[in-house]
């Protein structure tokens, strides 16, 4: 039997017609088919059984009621509101709707890094160990203290109102440094209003829901993130019964979204509506359509006024009703018809229940000392600082106070070193709210240098306005350490990343509402735990302050940040004060000031165990009760102004008026303004845009790697440019290439530009895309306050 | 070449006999090797007798859960209901108790009907539509030791991870749609 080729051949065929009968080559076809979806870079979900946690959410300082789809009680997989909080009634942002996104982000730092080269390299972080970075840490913090150099320890912390912010100061206080810094916000130009006005170290607060006519001087009620807690309340209110009831007149340069919300907008020349808010006030003066017996009752300074030197000082009353402030004057200068002006004036002046706000869910404080009590003044004209009105101020959470420290030596000696933020020149500097004096003098070195700087919870290189200083500053800085969950801009120059478990991770807390004149504090327990080698930032405070002895780790005795919290909570029980909201039906709207709630609560451990369940507690808001001023009235003439400690020689100085400080550059090099902006689906804070925002930025804001300035049509024109043609956007601060989007939202001579984009950290979804506002805008100190002011600089756009 | 033609002839049932070697070879690696190559044998990590566990009845560990899912295998917690300490001397138990129920782990069993990600079934409706378990599933009844978990080495599923044909064909004879979006959502 020879097995030649024939064979061969018939064999191979005998061989291919059993293959086809066979489940082989069908199998192979359909297997490989199947394997497509198993390859390993392909999510799988885990499975099992689905459960849902409250929670709080602390990413912004609203402190939404959220809740959490858990898989098998750890696998977080969908943060969506609680419709079981009274607030909120299952309500969220984009913002918090993407909590898991970065609980799971691929920046996320997954354990303390060290960097071994220069600054800013990434290939020299290198990952150290807890205890070695700890004890390095303290064993420096020691040897400064030692050698009495406390005050050369600084930190940057973010503006959220929560327990960490007290156990910072705590830990600065009995370490003894007194340069601990929060992060600008607009909720510190209502804090700057009511300690001029009133004395009261409170920001001033508003009752949204009872107002019947809310004249918003360029709040963003609807812009997402900050102000979502108060105004959607506010707003379900306002449109009952699907009719709107509420008036509400937008006041800005812009037709944000809560212009085009409102149910008027007055677009006034950017930076204008404190013009606009003194040309009101003149018309309810002038006309007498104001409370009265209030002001007569309750105001210092609306009328002439003697000084402590005998001089005679022009009041309010008289400045007010001043030519400078009649309609059209008012009108020239912020744009708007004398009719409107009028109009507007008359509405506010004689609706029940009329309000007017401003800050509220802002990006940046806009707005000066000065525009600030304009603001409030035309609040006092209506009375509306009564107890019970419609404008008050935050209310303390009666939280247990944290032990006196016992200062010794050391700490007391660095203590009394002058802030880095101090400036003989302004007679009001709130502790912590001066970070650009603070920056500015540790980029010159006037006053002393600053060894270690700390930052948590914020990320200043990108998302502080002109953050070029802050980068200058940090020049100077020889140690910087991020507490960072994440690869952002300032934990990527950081020379020591201690990093923070996420949001969702962690013990937090939410201490009051900006802005909200009811009292509200929840607890934020941790949904899944943490899956990285992270450290709650309160418990290296709590370590750091252990491993430098007595008398700083005696005033700092908590085992772990939770124990920390429920003490804080023990004595929010023992107030017997407010009550948990465990019912969505609870009115806390409703709540009149000073009305007594119930408590239902018998002690520390019920409170602690209701608000870790996730429902907050709350408390009707502070009866406005004396003021802390010199007259103690209200004070329009503001005594506490007096520039340089000596008396002002002009009497304007003392009032409320309208000045706006010009922005640097020159007009005929920079012929237009630049206004930064914040839409609804980005986020310009401590958190990046997330990939679900991403998904929500429109083509005319950002196209590929080009942000998007608009520009009004007849300004378009004016210059020759064409829809969608890549320019250059220069101002002082710097300059960036932007492509234009003609928009009849915008104003005339005016560029808008959106914040949250530009970012050069984190991973390749984020960084590269746009241009971050933050870079081109220009900071402003007004002569009264180290509180910055953030409202528009020159600007110039050329073709490239 | 009548030689030739002589010698082709005579070569005829040879070569039907090549053709035959070929075609039953071909046969016999397509049903018998390749199904043998193609799936792996794996252990499960412990095992469990099903015929031991009688006194209750399929539902009471397999169940569906107040919202309407499916339990599946049960999880650790369920077993530490009665073996916290140990009820017989079988080696399978005395594993459970020292490597799952004393570090707290999870028994990775190893799912014979695992279902791909990508699909959508729930046993809620198919339970209502009276079907019983066997089914699909095997019988368990009588069943002391676990067969072994046989993986597909291209695809990673389970050799008894239904076959999208054999949802479709059913739900053709019961009068269920066979929409895309009914099984893949």
């Amino acid at each position: 039997m020879d097995f030649g080729r024939r064979a061969f051949l018939q064999f191979a065929a005998g061989a291919v017609g059993g293959t086809l009968l066979s489940p082989l080559p069908w199998q192979l076809a359909a297997d490989s088919a199947r394997w497509s979806q198993n390859w390993s870079w392909r999510p799988s979900p885990e499975r099992g059984e689905v459960t849902k946690v409250a929670g709080v959410c602390t990413m912004c300082e609203g402190g939404c009621a959220i809740q959490a789809r858990l898989v098998n009680g750890n696998r977080a997989i969908l943060i969506e509101g609680n419709p079981a909080n009274p607030l909120t009634e299952g309500g969220i942002c984009a913002l918090g709707a993407s909590g898991l996104q970065f609980l799971y982000a691929p920046y996320r730092i997954s354990k303390p890094m060290k960097q071994t080269k220069s600054r800013g390299d990434m290939s020299g972080l290198q990952p150290i160990s807890w205890d070695e970075a700890l004890a390095e840490l303290g064993k420096k913090l020691a040897k400064m203290r030692a050698d009495g150099k406390s005050h050369e320890v600084a930190a940057i912390t973010s503006n959220r109102p929560s327990s960490m912010a007290d156990l910072w100061l705590q830990f600065f206080t009995s370490y003894g440094s007194p340069n601990l810094f929060r992060m600008p916000s607009a909720v510190d130009g209502l804090k700057l209003a009511a300690q001029l006005t009133t004395g009261k170290a409170s920001p001033f607060a508003f009752a949204l829901a009872k107002s019947e006519y809310v004249l918003s001087f360029g709040s963003n009620l609807f812009e997402g993130a900050g102000a979502a807690i108060i105004a959607f309340p506010a707003l379900r209110r306002w449109t009952r019964g699907g009719k709107r009831s509420v008036k509400l007149v937008q006041v800005e340069s812009r037709c944000s979204m809560t212009a085009s919300k409102a149910d008027q907008f007055l677009a006034v020349a950017p930076g204008t509506e404190a013009a606009l808010a003194m040309g009101i006030a003149h018309l309810m003066v002038r006309s007498g359509h104001y409370d009265v017996d209030f002001v007569k009752n309750n105001v210092f300074g609306f009328e002439d006024w003697t000084d402590e030197a005998g001089k005679n000082r022009q009041g309010f009353k008289k400045l007010v009703t001043s030519a400078a402030y009649s309609p059209e004057e008012v009108a020239k200068l912020t744009g708007l018809g004398a009719d409107q002006i009028e109009l507007v004036a008359r509405e506010f002046a004689e609706r029940q229940n009329a309000v007017a706000i401003w800050a509220v869910g802002q990006p940046d404080n806009a707005n000066g000392a000065y525009h600030q009590m304009a603001f409030a003044a035309l609040n006092v004209l209506k009375g509306n600082l009564k107890p019970n009105g419609l404008m008050s101020l935050s209310p303390v959470v009666p939280l247990a106070g944290l032990p006196l420290v016992q200062k010794d030596a050391a700490a007391e000696k660095s203590l009394q070193r002058l802030r880095l933020d101090a400036a003989k020149s302004r007679p009001v500097q709130f502790q912590q709210y001066g970070l650009y004096e603070f920056l500015d003098s540790v980029r010159t070195g006037s006053k002393y240098p600053v060894e270690i700087l700390m930052v948590h919870e914020a990320n200043p290189l990108y998302s502080m306005p002109e953050n070029g200083l802050f980068q200058e500053a940090l020049a100077k800085v020889p140690t910087l350490i991020s507490f960072s969950s994440y690869m952002d801009e300032t934990a990527a120059r950081a020379d020591l990343i201690l990093p923070d478990h996420a949001s969702l991770e962690r013990y937090d807390d939410v201490a009051g509402i900006p802005c909200a004149s009811f009292s509200y504090y929840a607890v934020s327990a941790p949904v899944t735990k943490p899956l990285l080698d992270t450290k709650h930032t309160g418990e290296v405070l709590l370590t750091l302050a252990g491993s430098l002895g007595d008398p700083v780790g005696a005033s700092m005795p908590w085992k772990s940040y939770e124990e920390y919290l429920k003490f804080r909570v023990e004595g929010l029980a023992q107030s017997r004060k407010g009550a948990v909201a465990d019912k969505p039906d609870v009115q806390i709207l409703n709540l009149s000031a000073g009305e007594s709630v119930q408590p239902n609560f018998s002690s520390g451990a019920e409170l602690w165990k209701k608000l870790k369940a996730g429902s907050c507690w709350y408390d009707a808001p502070a009866l406005t009760t004396g003021f802390d001023t010199a007259s103690g009235k209200i004070e329009l003439a503001c005594r506490l102004i007096a520039i340089n400690g000596a008396p002002a020689a002009d009497d304007k100085l003392y009032l409320p008026h309208f000045e706006l400080v010009s922005p640097s550059g020159s007009e005929t090099e920079f012929p237009l303004l630049l206004v930064a902006y914040k839409p609804s689906f980005t986020a310009a804070d401590y958190f990046p845009t997330s990939p679900f925002m991403n998904k929500l930025i429109p083509d005319s804001t950002l196209r590929g790697e080009d942000a998007f300035v608009e520009l009004h049509p007849e300004t378009a024109a004016k210059f020759d440019f064409s829809q969608g043609e890549l320019v250059s956007l220069k101002t002082i601060q710097g300059e960036a290439a932007v492509r234009i989007n003609i928009s009849a939202a915008a104003r005339p001579g005016v560029v808008y530009l959106p914040k949250g984009l530009g970012h050069k950290a984190y991973d390749r979804y984020i960084q590269g895309k746009g241009t971050n506002a933050n870079s081109l805008m220009e900071v402003q100190l007004d002569p009264v306050s180290s509180v910055g002011t953030v409202w528009a600089c020159r600007a110039q756009l050329r073709r490239v | 070449m009548n030689q030739k033609k002589s010698s082709s002839s005579a070569n005829k049932p040879l070569g039907v006999v090549f053709f035959l070697l070929g075609f039953i070879g071909a046969l016999a690696v397509g049903w018998i090797v390749f199904p043998n190559l193609l799936y792996s044998k794996k252990a499960q990590p412990i095992n469990f007798s099903h015929v031991a566990h009688q006194s209750e009845d399929c539902e009471s560990c397999h169940s569906l859960r107040a919202d309407g899912t499916y339990g599946g295998i049960p999880r650790i917690e369920r077993c530490r209901e009665c073996h916290e300490s140990a009820q017989g001397s079988s080696e399978a138990e005395a594993k459970l108790i020292s490597d799952y129920l004393e570090k707290n782990r999870e028994v990775p069993w190893k799912v014979y009907a695992w279902q791909p990600d990508n699909v959508y079934f729930s046993h809620a409706p198919h339970k209502g539509q009276g079907l019983e378990c066997t089914r699909c599933h095997r019988e368990v009844s009588k069943e002391e030791k676990l067969p072994p978990y046989r993986e597909n080495l291209i695809t990673g599923y389970s050799i008894s991870t239904m076959k999208m044909v054999e949802c479709e064909k059913c739900h053709a004879d019961k009068g269920a749609s066979n929409n895309c979006e009914i099984c893949h959502k």
